[in-house]
């Protein structure tokens, strides 16, 4: 039985699309058929990283209960050349879209809750998925919220910004641990991690902070900046050190 | 006229049986009734009589719940439709436990309940709400 992941973070800027596109073509890769959606209703990215061009549905029309999630999903195999493994499910990026989403009330939350479930059966059971990736909004957002109360396992991605520490660690009490939710910690733009003796104690650091397990660390790499949200790292650099920590995380994610 | 005798006796000896079922159907409704006035008291909510229509279980109303309730409102939201038995089996908690909590929520119009014969079933009402 596949599983659903939801990426989170408490602030912007922490690399949730990064790791979630990333992630979801490791485990392509990795022979794994996944499915990644763009839950991130207020500021869409993967239409445009991806180069959507004008789909039929999105995945808002889903959550609208105006199509079933067939329609949505588009096959980016091709991009990482192969079959069947990676498929996207896009947000609508117009202003109208973004606009009508915030607008939305507490049933209609209930019912995207509802149609969130559903994919467990649609596409887990029913078409052999083995990952759902779902790439959320920053902060205590209803489709966030959503999103993890569907998931199995939560990745929070998190920096050393304090602010971001501070509401990373209330947002794990508060929010993840109400849901009983399995939680992973991913830290972002690490400075100095060359050495053994600095990543262990980042480690025991975060450990101590967030009192959940660490799943892995990513320095900070100009190239991703450079990069300027053209490459998917995983697929086109293959050697880059970048990829090789997503692979771990892969590796260590299947195991779990 | 034999098979019409076996037909007699095997209906007298049903018969017991039925009105032995009825009053355990009576019992286990007597019984949720109670379940459902134990738990209110307990947390002073006797002021909810009447269920309260459309109270939709949203996310923020799951987050706002006391833990007891939210443990069993989330295990039914991901099984749709289930017995307070199959919660239980998810939730490690007694069933009449798990049966209590389910009857407060649907107090507090968070759930809906059905019966089958015997059993009753629980689920959210998504599609009925707005």
């Amino acid at each position: 039985m596949g599983r659903l992941i939801a990426v989170h973070s408490y602030k912007g800027g922490t690399g949730k699309t990064l790791l979630s596109i990333n992630l979801a073509a490791t485990f392509a890769k990795r022979g794994k058929k996944v499915c990644l959606f763009d839950l991130d209703f207020r500021a869409p990215s993967l239409a445009t990283i991806l180069k959507v061009e004008k789909p039929e549905y999105w995945m808002n029309d889903y959550l609208n209960g105006t199509c079933d999630i067939e329609k949505v999903l588009l096959d980016f195999s091709d991009r990482i050349k192969s079959k069947d493994t990676l498929y996207v499910a896009p947000a609508n990026p117009a202003t109208e879209a973004i606009r009508d989403m915030s607008a939305k009330d507490r049933k209609w939350e209930m019912k995207a809750l509802g149609r969130l479930l559903a994919l467990r059966n649609s596409l887990l059971t029913g078409n052999g998925f083995d990952y759902l990736i779902f790439d959320t909004s920053p902060g205590l957002q209803y489709s966030s919220i959503n999103a993890i109360v569907s998931a199995d396992l939560v990745i929070v991605a998190t920096t050393f910004d304090r602010s971001d520490v501070d509401g990373t660690r209330r947002m794990l009490r508060e929010l993840y641990d109400l849901f009983e939710k399995k939680t992973e910690v991913v830290l972002n733009k690490v400075l100095d991690v060359s050495s053994k003796s600095s990543k262990d104690e980042v480690q025991t650091k975060i450990k101590d902070v967030y009192q959940v397990p660490l799943l892995g660390m990513i320095p900070c790499f100009c190239d991703i900046l450079k990069a300027e949200g053209n490459t998917i790292f995983a697929e086109d650099k293959p050697d880059h050190p970048f990829t090789k920590i997503l692979s771990e995380m892969a590796r260590e994610i299947d195991q779990m | 006229m034999e098979s019409a005798a076996v037909a007699a006796q095997d209906l007298s000896s049903r018969k017991p049986t039925l009105i032995l079922e009825k009053i355990r159907e009576s019992l286990e409704r007597l019984n949720e009734k109670i379940e459902v006035m134990i738990e209110l008291t307990k947390h002073d909510r006797r002021d909810i009589e009447q269920p309260i229509a459309d109270a939709p279980l949203d996310v923020m109303t799951l987050l706002s719940m006391p833990d007891h309730l939210r443990k069993t409102a989330m295990t039914a939201c991901r099984l749709g439709r289930a017995t307070a038995d199959e919660i239980a089996q998810q939730t490690h908690r007694a069933r009449a436990v798990e049966s209590s909590y389910l009857n407060q929520l649907v107090i507090m119009g968070h759930m809906k309940k059905e019966r089958k014969g015997r059993k009753a079933y629980f689920y959210v009402d998504r599609e009925s709400q707005g």
